[in-house]
């Protein structure tokens, strides 16, 4: 039916409404950041700490150089997968809030790979670990996928809980058959070197895993913005009883989300796993699943905002690290920050959403 | 006989924090809304808790301020979602984020420790019978360990059915969560009955937090909680909404919580059994969506 619902159908947008839309993504994009950052700001200065002393301080310790702004792109690096993975379903109005718990067992997959695998194989040894990471995650996600679909299972309450099924299960393997003989406890080996993704600018942790994730986000733009697939989806997620009457099968659709939607969080658990850490261990996710869907509602599901939101946390967690080293401000003002960005990103605001209101997550 | 007797007081002890979160979120949810932050306000209360009962002295006063911060990051919590039109789910999960975010803030720069605060003279909560109690053949240890929260909290448990469903408040809640439109065109406010079901939920979520610090450790931690807010979230959708069913379903986690060291020693991976709770919700909701698929195709 995919030639009924083609791009063109869509009603003409005039300049004025195309920039209207566009202010008003950025409002949606800037309004946020800008209430969280006061709030932290009054956070700093409740401590006795000068704020814009303390912002100005973060932001040269994110972008002032390259060995900074490499950090920043690092830290961003599994963001770019997360947050993608959750636009994914928030277009198409599935509530997804299980991208954390597919992050982790890719990663945990990925490293098992990794370690696994005989070192004899060769360079064949990093496609096989990411694809084990991503057919596993893409199968974690497709479960509450077929629910939802096949039996209308709430997907809020089933993706909420297999992510502490997949902390669960992770925290068993680690502890148990994946346990590493040498490191002591909760973790798996170190993966062979080969199978380590390589670095861009060494000594920093930046690793072409950044490359597979601007791809990602690429591909997203692309799916989301060309193919009939992608427009289904936001048909689907923007009324279903429209979409039902134009013929688009919303249980397949639903599913199909799901599982993609596993499949980039299990590359992003792969690429963490053999770029970053090089190998699993419990607090694999630094909750990456929960800013991601962070930054893809402060996107609101486009593209470009999501490298922008991932750069921005990315800016906020690597500069919150070193502040908190050196200017004694505790990082937890990160998770500040994040919580309340989550929150107004959500709340309607006044006139902001005069212009446009959905209801979508 | 005395190692059963042991369990299930411990059990009862463990029971009660999950139990009060999920008798505020099943209330709140039976007002319409779900409340992914039962977390935040239990963290919150616990922190809370040991702060005013080393300060004063007093648990009594401990327990209040538990439950006047948890109503109130309620209340504030509510106003987003039925004020601002905020998705509850992701406000919620955004305050979680938040109140951890602070605490974590607090713990650092104003007590100087990370993770932990430990503060002299916390007062914990008393026994409710002496100690000779547990001479009493078999629930004897039960009696003995019984605290005004637990106590408290089975009250609630027995009262909640009578006034969910005969009082005024009750229905008007209820209403309120299923019927919308009905609740506003008798000139009722639905937004601010929805209010009182979310501040409901916060204070017993902040007395949750209270019983967690301050029924044995005396101390604080940051992973006080440890994730017994989506335990109680997962217990009262299991139960769908029900209170008896729902102290039933608390219970039997926590008795998997009380046994977790022996189960151990037997053999069984305690990591894969924290994951039960979790795993027999999404049981549960696939046999109710299962059965609702059954009757609507009969």
């Amino acid at each position: 039916m995919s030639d009924h619902v083609n791009t063109d159908a869509m009603p003409a947008d005039g300049l004025a409404a195309m920039v209207r839309r566009g202010l008003d993504g950025t409002l949606r994009f800037v309004v946020p950041i800008g209430i969280a950052f006061a709030v932290g700001a009054v956070l700093l200065l409740a401590i006795g700490e000068n704020p814009l002393e303390t912002y100005s301080l973060m932001l040269s310790e994110a972008f002032s150089s390259q060995r900074r702004f490499a950090a920043t792109l690092s830290a961003a690096t599994p963001l770019l997968f997360t947050a993608v993975a959750t636009a994914i379903c928030f277009r198409t109005g599935v509530f997804n809030v299980g991208v954390d718990g597919a992050f982790i067992l890719g990663g945990l997959a990925a490293a098992t790979f990794g370690v696994m695998l005989p070192m004899s194989i060769g360079w064949w040894i990093i496609p096989l670990s990411i694809g084990a990471a991503m057919l596993v995650a893409a199968f974690w996600l497709w479960i509450p996928g077929v629910l939802l679909a096949r039996l209308d299972v709430d997907e809020v309450v089933s993706t909420l809980m297999l992510n502490f099924v997949a902390l669960g299960i992770a925290g068993f393997l680690v502890n148990g058959v994946l346990l590493s003989e040498t490191s002591g406890n909760n973790t798996t080996e170190t993966i062979h070197s080969t199978a380590e993704l390589s670095r861009l600018v060494p000594p920093s942790t930046l690793h072409s895993g950044f490359l597979l994730g601007l791809a990602c986000v690429f591909a997203y733009a692309l799916w989301s913005s060309v193919t009939p697939a992608g427009f289904e989806a936001r048909l689907v997620g923007l009324n279903k009883r429209f979409a039902r009457a134009v013929g688009i099968s919303i249980p397949s659709t639903i599913i199909v989300v799901m599982v993609i939607s596993g499949l980039v969080a299990g590359l992003g658990g792969a690429s963490h796993a053999l770029g970053q850490v090089h190998k699993f261990s419990d607090g694999f996710s630094a909750g990456y699943g929960f800013t991601g869907m962070a930054v893809a509602l402060l996107a609101r599901n486009s593209a470009l905002g999501i490298v922008f939101g991932a750069i921005l946390f990315g800016a906020l967690a690597s500069a919150g690290t070193t502040i908190q080293l050196f200017s004694d401000i505790p990082l937890d003002i990160v998770n500040v920050i994040e919580g309340t960005v989550m929150i107004f990103a959500v709340v309607e605001l006044g006139k902001l959403t005069l212009w446009r209101k959905g209801k979508r997550p | 006989m005395t190692l059963a007797a042991q369990i299930l007081a411990t059990t009862i002890i463990l029971t009660t924090p999950i139990l009060l979160a999920a008798i505020g979120g099943l209330v709140n949810r039976q007002g319409g809304i779900v409340n992914i932050a039962l977390e935040a306000k239990m963290i919150a209360g616990a922190f809370i808790a040991i702060v005013v009962s080393s300060a004063t002295g007093s648990w009594l006063l401990a327990v209040f301020a538990s439950a006047a911060l948890g109503g109130a990051i309620g209340y504030v919590f509510s106003l987003t979602i039925t004020r601002a039109n905020a998705n509850m789910i992701i406000a919620g999960l955004g305050l979680n984020i938040l109140v951890a975010g602070l605490l974590g803030f607090l713990l650092s720069r104003v007590y100087g420790t990370s993770g932990t605060l430990r503060l002299p003279d916390v007062h914990l909560l008393p026994k409710i019978f002496p100690e000779s109690v547990s001479d009493v053949p078999l629930i004897g240890p039960v009696l003995a360990a019984l605290d005004p929260l637990t106590l408290f909290a089975w009250l609630a448990v027995a009262a909640l059915p009578f006034l969910l469903a005969n009082t005024r408040l009750g229905l008007r809640l209820r209403a309120a969560g299923n019927a919308p439109q009905v609740v506003r065109s008798v000139g009722l406010r639905e937004k601010s009955i929805q209010d009182f079901g979310t501040v409901f939920a916060g204070i017993f979520s902040g007395l949750a937090g209270a019983h967690l610090s301050l029924a044995s450790i005396g101390l604080f931690n940051e992973g006080l909680s440890a994730g017994r807010g989506f335990i109680a979230l997962a217990a009262f959708y299991f139960a769908r909404n029900r209170p008896v069913g729902t102290a039933l379903v608390c219970l039997f986690f926590g008795f998997l919580d009380a046994s977790q060291i022996r189960l151990q020693t037997a053999g069984l991976p305690p990591k894969l059994i924290g994951t039960l709770p979790y795993l027999m919700v999404i049981l549960g909701l696939c046999l109710a969506a299962w059965n609702t698929k059954r009757k609507l195709q009969a």
